[in-house]
């Protein structure tokens, strides 16, 4: 009966790794590993999509590694990958802190390392970084929202539900909202209520309920990632605020991503604005930069690479759809 | 004496004097706090963890722990969107269907612990990872969207003023409550937590009671998961990350013991669940600093479980001077 059992166990681990185990590495291919913290939400998975087919295009052996949310384990893979003597990293990291560290950890093997739209917390590792400025970004959206409040003639109530603390990526966000707040002072009629989410849906289905509850005025929601959306109507909509724009009840509305719910959202006047990162001018400047750098034998290359990305909004919706990623994935769906 | 009886009262109930001294709070801080509709709002945001909880204190009495209810949860949404959305499946069978792949969650779990020996922290881990895994080859992490039939659930209530989701929290703590309290299965579960040796030696079954604690909990994971489905719409892939974390804080806040043979449902879970939703209720109701608002809700939750740890001490020592005393 052990026996059996035992065996039992050795070929469920034996068959999937058999099954799914890739081929030998070609001498004379590039291999880049590509090692992402998880495909959380559609924006990772679209940015993921972008990078392994760019890469693919060119005929690169990609590795891919999934950290699941895990910093740690990410280093081990990244370490793994090292060691399996790829030519290059690129990585999407679980939080600033963890970039810095793995990038100093290809430094010290001579491998190039790129890191993707999610930013280091400092500069000391020598990597490739290409990221969208976020505070740039999420300003220009609040800008249009508070363009949008002055038509209406009186001052607003405003919020914003804020990313996890420990990701530069909702600290720019936060930021770029808050300027906002500072440069029309005299648009808002009470000091903006900051709605944590930890990027959680469940947390932000709580807390954004219960600033309503708290504040029931408010009427101008600002959310740091597009991904929030569906929560965001499943509170509104029995306060009767998830309404169209002429409505009355409408709540000024914008977000920050460019996802496929925030284009329905816009084409279906639900959305004012929305944040756009310019996620295939990142995957191309990226390869491009890792490329090069492999080529001229560069083993710790050292760019900053900014995506200046822009604001889609009700204004420009015609003439600039096509540059949002989730605007074409969501006009392929369709 | 009056004194000594109160202070007794006072350390017998803590969690529940905690709960009620933080709502106080809240509410003098920001007197809306108070309304009905915010306590539905906490009721409403506990239940699916309040249900995942409850799963855990079965399998907490027994001195186990399942770190895969997070995971469980995930797997069993994907599917049943899944079988929405592609299979063109009914909402209920769909949501049956789901609550097995919890139910087989759990009966690996079981069957590893029972069966195979191992130890239920490692097990657990490992099914977390595996079903996860699933959950993720299934989607290829792409996000599963719920149809309005599903989240307007959500917005649906029973006999008119009961919300949905509430209303299954309370029948899941109902159930749990009378099998612990008023059948010989709850009795004999606490006997195990308590002493294994003995309870063998007594004739209970224990492996059969222990395998059942973790199916019950792979239920309850999948059946919490649909609950928050039905608010929130959509599944991707962190969905339920971390919320074993809250689910076995929640039973030990009520009291439960992390070494088995202590804790009760209700009002043990129910309450530790409730209060964590209404800290973090109360933290946004007083626009508190949301750099701030970890560290208060870490310092209330140590408070408590804290209270919690000393209060059975001073319980003895008080009744040992009444003992003396007579």
């Amino acid at each position: 009966m052990k026996k059996g059992i035992v065996l039992f166990v050795v070929l469920c681990l034996l068959v999937p790794t058999l099954l799914f185990s890739a081929g030998k590495k070609e001498s004379d291919q590039i291999t880049i590993a590509f090692c992402f913290q998880d495909l959380e939400t559609e924006f990772w998975v679209a940015g993921h999509k972008a990078i392994t087919e760019s890469l693919r295009e060119n005929g690169i052996r990609v590795i891919e590694k999934n950290a699941n949310e895990d910093a740690n384990r990410q280093l081990e893979q990244v370490k793994d990958v090292i060691t399996q003597g790829v030519d290059g990293i690129i990585i999407i990291p679980q939080d600033g802190e963890s970039a810095v560290t793995i990038a100093k950890t290809a430094n010290a093997a001579g491998v190039p390392i790129g890191i993707f739209n999610r930013p280091p917390s400092d500069k000391s590792a020598k990597n490739l970084v290409v990221v969208a400025n976020n505070e740039v970004i999420a300003e220009a959206a609040v800008e249009h929202m508070a363009q949008e409040a002055m038509k209406l003639g009186r001052k607003v109530y405003p919020a914003i539900m804020v990313g996890d603390l420990g990701d530069p990526n909702a600290v720019g966000r936060r930021q770029g909202f808050m300027n906002v707040m500072a440069k029309y002072p005299e648009l808002w009629a009470a000091p903006p209520v900051e709605i944590p989410t930890k990027w959680d849906a469940n947390v932000a289905l709580a807390n954004l309920q219960s600033a309503m509850q708290a504040n029931p005025k408010i009427d101008f929601l600002f959310t740091s990632s597009d991904f929030l959306f569906p929560v965001i109507k499943s509170v509104l909509a029995p306060l009767n605020k998830w309404v169209k724009i002429n409505n009355p009840n409408h709540v000024i509305l914008g977000g920050l991503d460019g996802d496929v719910t925030a284009a329905q959202l816009l084409e279906e006047g639900y959305l004012d604005a929305t944040g756009v990162q310019n996620l295939f001018y990142e995957a191309d400047v990226m390869l491009e930069a890792m490329l090069a750098a492999i080529k001229a034998g560069d083993k710790t290359p050292d760019k900053w690479m900014d995506d200046p990305g822009f604001a889609l909004t009700q204004a420009n919706l015609a003439t600039r759809a096509e540059e949002m990623w989730g605007w074409v994935l969501y006009k392929e769906k369709k | 004496m009056e004194t000594n009886r109160l202070v007794k009262f006072v350390l017998k109930n803590s969690t529940a004097v905690l709960f009620v001294l933080i709502f106080i709070m809240f509410g003098l801080i920001a007197p809306r706090f108070f309304t009905a509709k915010n306590f539905q709002n906490i009721m409403s945001n506990a239940s699916y963890i309040g249900i995942i909880a409850v799963g855990m204190t079965f399998v907490l009495l027994t001195g186990g722990i399942d770190l895969s209810v997070g995971s469980t949860m995930y797997l069993s949404a994907v599917v049943c969107g899944k079988l929405i959305n592609e299979a063109g499946l009914p909402v209920f069978p769909a949501v049956m269907v789901s609550l097995l792949v919890g139910l087989m969650v759990g009966a690996v779990n079981a069957f590893a612990i029972t069966r195979l020996r191992l130890v239920p922290f490692i097990t657990t881990l490992i099914t977390q990872t595996i079903a996860r895994g699933f959950g993720l080859f299934i989607t290829r992490s792409v996000a599963v969207n719920y149809p309005d039939s599903v989240t307007l659930m959500s917005t649906s209530k029973v006999l008119g003023f009961i919300p949905l989701q509430i209303f299954i929290f309370l029948m899941v703590v109902l159930l749990a409550s009378i099998v612990l309290n008023r059948t010989r299965y709850g009795r004999q579960l606490y006997a195990v937590g308590n002493d294994l040796e003995s309870a063998k030696k007594a004739g209970i079954k224990s492996d059969r009671l222990i395998a059942s604690t973790y199916m019950i909990s792979g239920l309850l994971a999948a059946l919490g998961g649909f609950v928050t489905i039905t608010q929130i719409g959509r599944v991707n892939a962190g969905f339920g990350s971390g919320d074993e974390f809250d689910a076995i804080a929640a039973a030990v806040l009520g009291g439960a013991s992390l070494f088995g043979g202590i804790g009760t449902v209700f009002p043990g879970t129910v309450l530790g669940t409730v209060m964590i939703e209404m800290i973090q209720a109360g933290l946004v109701f007083a626009n508190i600093d949301i750099y701030i608002q970890p560290i208060i809700m870490a310092a209330i939750i140590f408070s408590a479980v804290f209270i919690d740890s000393v209060r059975t001490t001073q319980i003895k020592k008080l009744e040992r001077r009444n003992i003396l005393k007579v």
